[in-house]
């Protein structure tokens, strides 16, 4: 089941890159844009730690689209953030290794950090309001962006490269609004002045957390296209945070759904909306107002509410609201491992005890 | 968990300190609503102890307030009884702060002095309070041109350096303690004028209220059940803050000698009195008032940072 | 843009013309001829007379509102009794010492705010902070002539590092050639550094008395904004650029948290003003401060009057530079945002 059909989508799959599957295919390049294992990061306040990032541990090939998916408070942003290493105190990266381009950057210092942030790897954040220094006018900022790699640019070559980048994502009269102030421009443009920042240094990979999530519909389709246009010509790998299943149906290769700091599904695309193996994966797609579905009744909804992380149940943490789960001793104790399993579309990994048998169900 | 609609939305265990009349403290964690105001407030004291930020100042405040009221009692030294021939005596066991240049036992002069500046700033804090607060809130819900009218007598008051027309109104009224605190109040008008007026404004336009009114109730039960609670907890905390700075205030017309006169043991007036003597050697005179006026004006300070803190931690609502 | 500095304008007229109002209520409010408050009583009854014709009382009261601050505004201020002097000459003479010690207490004052309000945010260590803040708030409940007292009897009379109540030299040294009427910069023109290292440390403590209301007061707003500014989403995307921690904090957290800490500028002076009163006479220093607070004393209300009235209008006119100042640094007021698609 697609929610949306883009035809851009629809033309890359028939191109024939096999970016639908979780395993790499047979002959495609094993070298990986993004690798991360066992990712873990706490937020240390007052009495409590808060884990908003559980041994979280997945794969992105070089123009892959990853969507990450979950509901507010599942720890996505802090999953970002970490992979950058912008957690800030008081929280802190625990354990984890984030290979990018060949090395590990967890081990990195914060000034090493620096030449890898905005040069290999990118972020653009969800509100375009607060994404941008409100007096520093929009040239400054995305001269910043290059200059910050490139100190020895003259201005001039500059400030040439930084109108490039504005008409690059679509900004008219690009050479008189780089003096412009951030407030002069509407959120649309702002969002695309923050993409254009963000993939001024050509980054092999780059992260989006929820970009869209706080423009209107018009603007959120106007900027997904960019952006898929972008990432296609610059050849970029992108990790897509959002909890929009809709946009992931579009635009992404693969997805991750996240619950309580934990990756409990991965897999292709086709395959989460085909066959969902986890649960609440299931549940999400549930949720969805679909108008096929309008006889069946109301909208469902998950019961209960996203756990505490700072006190996380013993077993599966989505048991308490498991339609499956929620009266078996086995999902209250056991913490369920990653399960690779096949299914009707593909190969998935899972986190639920009974991801093989629901699979299997589907199938039947 | 939290209680309250709104912009109020505090943590439960923070809003049991402020209603601890609510039976039973938090909701759904107290006990049978018998229990009642008692285990409420024994709840909202477990809870103020447990912060610490708060259980500090909440709790040297209390230490002064009880040397306040029960100090001259305790210690029946007579404040202004001179002693010329046992003057000038350095702290003792007879007299634990000293004498001053009159024979006059510091430790009696600081009790009283402390009864003084607690009891009128607190007048003046809740006159100002009440003044300003009525204003503000009349500017703010009739508006027009009250507002207007109103609002530029705040602007007058408010173009002068605020101790400075503190002393104008004591030079003009006639010296004294009373006219001190006078003017002190009127100089804190604006600030909770200014400040009740933009709340009320703010609140006047949530949708909470235009829901209430399309359910028809009037605007007089719409001010009194909905506006005016809401602005309270800014009122509270802006009190706070301004009870220190009547505290200070008050000491420093006094330190003048525009406030309380010779011999009145306020602590502004006694450091005033013992200057010359600190710096030949008798320093018990100045510093023992000055001491005591620091660990309170600190105390309060502390307190109404924290309270705002608590009540107010987006910093919506003005600083003082 | 130029209707709202106009506005402004207009306000702060406005403002100024209100308190010259409620200063005319207030002292007219004194019990007792005017014009024998102001010439003291052993002035003879015909030197009353003339100044009660001059200054219109038994006319309308308009007629004396209008004498009142056109007499203000034309400089024409009076004359001290006691001092056997115009107030005008009083102040202008005394005005250098006062100036010199709020402008050395202002960059004190400032700076120690600045950096300590830096240290306490970007250190992330809550002992830090903790420390400055707990600073800051005892810094509040001092008021400036205690602590002048308790810096006199540590630095002066206990550890004799620094000098005592002597004003701006003591009573051994010479001022230096008088230029600007600030001893330290006459001193550095003429070449005279015993002079200026004398001066500076006379300086230094009714400085640190007089800056510490307004020192408390600038730590916790710059701490605060700081802090606000440090959580903005556009601190993360400037380090997602590449940029270290401090540069992303120097460019971009310091001039957001400065801004608004501009607006503090007008307090500041108030609390200087006031605070000059109370303190300048702890050091015997010859300023205006001090000469008003003698005057209070002496009941010598032309130079009460004159200092009401002066401080409200630099107080109003600070505050209104502060404002514009405000309007031309900040981008968003400077260029009203127009919707562009």
């Amino acid at each position: 089941m697609r929610l949306l059909r883009a035809p851009d989508r629809a033309a890359r799959e028939d191109a024939g890159d096999a970016h639908g599957q979780a395993e790499p295919a047979a002959g495609a390049s094993s070298e990986l844009a993004l690798s991360v294992r066992g990712l873990s990061t706490v937020y240390e306040t007052g009495g409590a730690t808060v884990h908003a990032v559980r041994d979280v541990s997945f794969d992105l090939r070089p123009t892959e689209r990853l969507g990450i998916v979950g509901e507010s408070g599942s720890g996505k942003s802090a999953l970002a953030l970490s992979i950058l290493g912008l957690i800030e105190a008081p929280g802190r990266v625990l354990d984890g290794e984030i290979v990018l381009g060949g090395r590990d950057i967890a081990r990195l210092s914060d000034r090493q950090l620096g030449a890898v942030r905005g040069k290999e790897i990118a972020l653009v954040l969800q509100d375009p309001s607060t994404a941008l220094d409100p007096v520093k006018t929009i040239g400054a900022q995305i001269v910043e962006a290059i200059a910050v790699h490139e100190p020895q640019l003259r201005r001039a070559a500059a400030r040439k490269r930084a109108a490039d980048l504005l008409r690059e994502v679509d900004i008219s009269h690009a050479e008189r609004r780089l003096d412009d102030y951030p407030h002069q421009y509407s959120g649309g443009m702002r969002q695309r002045v923050a993409i254009a920042i963000a993939i001024a240094n050509n980054p092999s990979v780059l992260i989006a957390d929820e970009p869209t999530t706080a423009l209107d519909v018009t603007t959120q389709a106007q900027v997904l296209a960019l952006l898929d246009r972008l990432v296609d010509e610059h050849r970029t790998a992108v990790i897509l945070i959002t909890h929009n299943l809709g946009i992931v149906s579009d635009f992404c290769d693969s997805v991750a759904v996240m619950y309580a700091g934990r990756l409990v599904e991965t897999s292709g695309v086709d395959h989460i909306f085909l066959a969902p193996g986890h649960p609440y994966s299931e549940a999400l797609l549930k949720c969805v107002p679909n108008p096929e579905r309008l006889t069946e009744g109301p909208l469902p909804a998950i019961t209960g509410f996203p756990p505490d992380l700072s006190s996380l149940p013993t077993g599966c943490s989505f048991a308490p609201r498991c339609p499956i789960g929620r009266e078996l001793a086995e999902c209250h104790e056991r913490t369920p491992q990653p399960h690779r399993v096949s299914g009707p579309a593909g190969e998935a990994t899972v986190e639920c005890h009974f991801a093989e048998q629901r699979i299997r169900e589907v199938r039947v | 968990m939290s209680i309250g609609s709104g912009p109020l939305t505090i943590g439960a265990e923070n809003a049991a300190v402020l209603r601890p009349a609510e039976g039973g403290g938090p909701a759904g964690a107290g006990g049978p609503a018998g229990a009642g105001v008692s285990a409420g407030a024994r709840r909202a004291l477990r809870t103020v102890l447990a912060d610490r930020k708060l259980a500090v100042p909440v709790i040297v405040i209390a230490l002064m307030l009880l040397f306040a009221i029960f100090g001259p009692i305790v210690w029946n030294h007579d404040p202004d009884a001179q002693n010329l021939l046992g003057s000038l005596q350095s702290p003792s066991l007879s007299h634990p702060l000293g004498t001053d240049q009159l024979g006059r036992d510091v430790l009696a002069r600081v009790a009283d002095g402390a009864r003084i500046s607690l009891l009128v700033a607190t007048l003046v804090t809740i006159a100002g309070g009440l003044v300003g607060g009525l204003i503000g809130l009349l500017a703010g819900t009739v508006g027009g041109a009250s507002d207007g009218v109103v609002m530029r007598l705040m602007d007058a008051i408010l173009a002068f350096p605020p101790l400075i027309l503190a002393m104008a109104v004591t030079v003009g009224l006639g010296v004294g303690l009373d006219t001190a605190a006078v003017g002190v109040s009127l100089v804190s008008v604006p600030w909770y004028a200014r400040l009740l007026r933009s709340e009320a404004l703010r609140i006047r336009s949530l949708p909470f209220i235009e829901a209430a009114h399309a359910m028809g109730a009037t605007r007089g039960r719409i001010l009194a059940r909905h506006v005016v609670p809401h602005m309270l907890p800014v009122l509270f905390i802006q009190m706070a803050a301004a009870f220190g700075y009547a505290v200070l205030a008050l000491a420093a017309l006094s330190f003048v000698g525009l406030g309380a006169q010779v011999p009145t043991p306020e602590w502004g007036a006694m450091i005033t009195e013992g200057l010359s003597y600190s710096l030949t050697g008798q320093w018990w005179i100045s510093i023992c008032p000055g001491v005591a006026l620091l660990i309170t004006v600190t105390a309060v300070s502390m307190l109404s940072d924290r309270l705002r803190d608590l009540l107010d931690p987006r910093g919506q609502y003005a600083r003082l | 843009m130029a209707r709202v500095i106009g506005l402004r304008l207009l306000g702060s007229i406005g403002a100024v013309f209100g308190a010259t109002i409620l200063a005319f209520v207030i002292m007219r409010l004194l019990p007792g001829n005017p014009a024998r408050l102001i010439l003291g009583p052993l002035a003879t009854q015909h030197a009353v007379n003339s100044l009660s014709q001059q200054i219109g009382l038994g006319r309308p009261i308009y007629v004396q509102y209008w004498r009142y601050i056109s007499d203000f505004f034309q400089g024409n201020w009076g004359y001290s009794y006691s001092d056997g002097e115009t107030v005008k000459k009083l102040i202008v003479e005394r005005a250098p010492a006062t100036i010199e010690l709020a402008l050395f207490s202002f960059v004190f004052t400032m700076l120690s705010a600045v950096a300590l309000a830096l240290l306490a945010t970007y250190s992330h260590r809550p002992v830090t902070d903790r420390i400055v803040r707990g600073a800051s708030y005892i810094g509040f409940g001092t008021p400036p002539f205690f602590l002048a007292l308790l810096l006199l009897i540590f630095f002066f009379k206990t550890f004799h590092l620094l000098p005592g109540p002597e004003g701006r030299l003591g009573v051994q040294a010479t001022p230096p050639p008088k230029v600007t009427g600030l001893y330290t910069l006459d001193a550095l023109l003429a070449g005279q550094l015993g002079t200026f290292w004398e001066a500076f440390k006379h300086l230094l403590l009714p400085s640190l008395a007089l800056g510490i209301a307004s020192w408390s007061f600038l730590v916790r707003l710059l701490r605060a904004n700081l802090l606000e500014v440090s959580r903005e989403p556009f601190i993360t995307v400037a380090r997602g650029k590449g940029l270290r921690r401090w540069t992303a904090f120097r460019r971009h957290a310091l001039p957001n948290a400065f801004l608004p800490t501009l607006t503090a500028g007008g307090l500041v002076l108030g609390e200087f003003l006031a605070g000059s009163v109370l303190i300048e006479r702890v050091f015997n220093w010859p300023g205006i401060g001090s000469l008003v607070f003698e005057a209070i004393i002496k009941q010598d209300y032309a130079i009460v009057q004159t200092f009401i009235l002066l401080s409200a209008v630099m107080f109003v006119l600070v505050n209104l530079i502060v404002d514009l100042l405000y309007a031309v640094i900040d981008p968003r007021v400077r260029i009203p945002t127009v919707a562009t698609a």
